[in-house]
């Protein structure tokens, strides 16, 4: 290993194995890291401290007021609309989330099988990831819309009002997203199925193991960090929604997510100090469930240091 | 042999990332042209009739035959309002000289005079406003001042069958009725408006608040006059609209587009939507509907004339352009032209603000049913603060219209933003 390493640092090298005097490996690698580490901060980074700082400031419209501390922030967690649009974002998260991964646990698994018709099969579940959310989004507006009617029309249901009644809405809503991503989680999954040896499987039938027992204490278990890694994405990912809501209802009926309501405060009826106060409010809370996810995973994700 | 092999990935990397910065660092080709001295004017404008081959576009080509000194060009912007604002500001907040004329709708006239980003056109007033008709003149003045010069205006039509309706209704109660009768009759729906939660769900709500009297601000913006009494009587109207069927299925996620789809696949008796329709019916609705149709002045509570919101556009000179004077004579030009007026009017059934061309083309229907209805038109007030209580009036409204909260409630709430928007 050492051997081969050239010699453009100073200090000498000492031929033989193990580390050389001078810099050693593990520098060098954080020496080269360190200039994309560095634009990236200045890239993902810079934005939020800014957002930050702007957050506490007073604006009056577009007009800079002054020095405001923190009540940008007390206004934000008064806002009723805030906690409307958290309540929605976290009930749409949790239940697309489950509907996905139990739906695209499924497709991995289909996939995962070899049969004839195979490749065509796992082209077909993957279609509706690869359509852009909005175009989707709006697809899904004119078929549940009571004008002109197509999902009405197909299930015999006359006029019912999908897009217009407040309960209904939601799950309309939650449908399309998981429509939409169920093929990115059963992706996700299905590497994961094809990273668990086959013997494992087959010792288990050879100890007389049916095909949920199978499931239960091989699969799963083998199969947990690509689980966690897909929930941590599409959690995520959730949590930011904001094309689908706004395309499909406006935020009518209590569809209002997180992003929407910041977007309304930098852009529609603008106040920076307070859309920069939700924006790090929001920007927290997802940062906190990433945290979480991160830290469930653990070790199984680092790549072993030394090679272990 | 590694040193080749080295040497070739050096190859690959260093050209790799020439070319990235060659891209990076490439000027826009658009940012040189259209600058300060060359004379070329950016009218900044969306919509259909801004596309090439739009009526905007030969007005534009119009201006620049007859002046070739100082061109014009258009800057597309996207369809919809919402967006063509959020271009305009981005460009106006950051102080750039890029449009020169800028199309904005009626309503953002307040908000952009009180950021500072329009020329004031008090000089040209008198060359503009004996010209135009007052509701749109109305609509370019912020505070008393002029900030623009009217372009195209826009009143909204009752459309209605005229094979199952004799006599259009002149109040709400009677179109109700009938919308109930009938489309119970045909089983079909009744009234379809735009009732989905956006701007165009205000426009229609303020419809039924200043057809019961009601008023939102005195004549210069300084004193509130939103009535909480009558702003609860228009939200229970439509609430009990939707219970008893008047209103259409999907009258609650409809814009105009829905709208218009709805009434000409003959699913509705009724329509309330924008002049642009008209001629489209015709042309895609189906046959019942494309030969049984007529256009009428809105309803009111009273049955006393008729109250419609005024729409339309309004050309600004941008305060930082760098062609002021060239710009304002443009706006000028394109407002009191009766060439320029009647290519609105007759290529694009866009309605023009110059009077006299209302007189000169009173035979044609639409023209004639305009000519009635703009005259009682009224704008949506031009404070700055409108986006805000437009939003406000949404999240009240049509939560309350649609069964799920109190319309006397959601009144207060409103006017208590309305108060909000003077104290300063």
């Amino acid at each position: 290993m050492a051997g081969t390493q050239a010699t453009a640092d100073t200090g000498a090298l000492r031929a033989g194995p193990g580390r050389s005097r001078g810099v050693s490996e593990t520098a060098l690698g954080r020496l080269f890291v360190t200039p994309a580490i560095l634009l990236m901060a200045a890239v993902a980074l810079f934005p939020v401290i800014y957002a930050f700082v702007v957050s506490l400031r007073a604006y009056t419209g577009r007009q800079y007021e002054g020095f405001a501390g923190l009540d940008n922030y007390t206004e934000a967690l008064q806002d009723d609309e805030f906690w409307a649009s958290l309540e929605f974002t976290f009930v749409f998260t949790v239940t697309s989330v489950a509907a996905e991964f139990a739906i695209g646990l499924g497709f991995a698994l289909l996939m995962n099988q070899a049969f004839r018709g195979r490749g065509v099969t796992r082209a077909a579940i993957l279609v509706p990831w690869v359509i852009p959310t909005v175009i989707a989004a709006q697809m899904w507006f004119f078929m549940f819309n009571v004008n002109p009617g197509s999902v009405n029309a197909l299930l015999g249901l006359g006029d019912f009002n999908w897009l217009g009644e407040a309960g209904w809405v939601k799950a309309v809503i939650i449908f399309a997203d998981v429509w939409k991503t169920a093929p990115f989680v059963a992706l996700l999954l299905l590497a994961g199925l094809q990273t668990i040896p086959t013997d494992i499987y087959e010792s288990a039938r050879v100890d007389g193991a049916n095909a949920l027992q199978r499931f239960w204490h091989i699969t799963l278990p083998l199969l947990r960090p690509a689980i966690l890694v897909a929930l941590l994405f599409r959690t995520v990912e959730a949590l930011r929604v904001y094309d689908l809501p706004q395309v499909m209802t406006g935020g009518a009926f209590e569809t209002e997510s997180l992003s929407m309501v910041v977007q309304q405060y930098v852009v529609l009826t603008p106040d920076p100090g307070l859309g920069s106060a939700l924006s790090t409010i929001t920007f927290v809370i997802i940062l906190g469930v990433g945290v979480i996810f991160v830290s469930l995973l653990g070790r199984e994700l680092t790549i072993g240091r030394t090679g272990r | 042999m590694r040193r080749t092999k080295d040497l070739g990935k050096w190859i690959i990397a260093t050209a790799a990332g020439s070319l990235v910065l060659a891209a990076a660092c490439t000027p826009s080709s658009d940012d040189d042209e259209g600058e300060s001295g060359g004379g070329e004017l950016v009218w900044a404008i969306g919509g259909a009739e801004a596309q090439p081959g739009g009526v905007h576009e030969r007005i534009a080509q119009l201006w620049s035959e007859e002046n070739p000194d100082t061109p014009i060009r258009i800057e597309v912007l996207p369809d919809e309002a919402d967006l063509q604002r959020e271009q305009q500001v981005h460009v106006l907040q950051s102080g750039s000289d890029e449009f020169d004329v800028l199309g904005m709708d009626v309503i953002w006239t307040g908000e952009y005079a009180g950021n500072g980003w329009l020329e004031s056109l008090e000089d040209v007033r008198d060359q503009i406003e004996p010209e135009v008709l007052e509701g749109a003149f109305g609509s370019a003045e912020s505070g008393g001042e002029l900030w623009a010069a009217p372009y195209n205006t826009n009143a909204s039509f009752l459309y209605y069958r005229t094979d199952l309706v004799d006599q259009p209704p002149e109040t709400w109660q009677e179109l109700c009725d009938i919308a109930t009768q009938v489309g119970g009759q045909e089983d079909i729906g009744g009234l379809i408006g735009q009732g989905s939660k956006y701007e165009g769900f205000v426009v229609n709500w303020l419809e039924y608040y200043w057809s019961a009297g009601g008023e939102l601000y005195n004549d210069d913006q300084s004193e509130v006059e939103f009535d909480t009494e009558t702003a609860t009587q228009a939200t229970e109207f439509m609430q009990e609209a939707m219970e008893s069927g008047c209103y259409a299925p999907g009258f609650n996620t409809a814009t105009e587009e829905e709208a218009r789809n709805a009434f000409q696949t003959g699913k509705t008796v009724f329509m309330r939507n924008w002049p642009y329709c008209y001629q489209l019916i015709k042309d895609e609705g189906v046959p019942e509907v494309a030969n049984n149709f007529d256009i009428a002045p809105l309803p009111t509570f009273t049955g006393d004339g008729t109250i419609s919101a005024l729409g339309g556009f309004n050309n600004a000179v941008s305060a930082h352009s760098s062609n002021k004077d060239a710009a304002k004579e443009f706006v000028v030009w394109a407002s009191t032209t009766p060439e320029v007026q009647r290519m609105l009017a007759t290529q694009a059934s866009v309605p023009p603000v110059m009077t006299s061309v209302y007189d000169e083309l009173k035979s044609d229907p639409e023209m004639a049913l305009l000519a009635q209805i703009l005259p009682e038109s009224k704008p949506r007030p031009a404070v700055p603060e409108w986006n805000t209580l437009s939003d406000t009036m949404q999240d009240e409204f049509f939560p309350a219209y649609n069964g799920d909260g109190d319309p006397a409630d959601a009144a207060e709430a409103v006017r208590e933003e309305f108060d909000a928007s003077v104290e300063d």
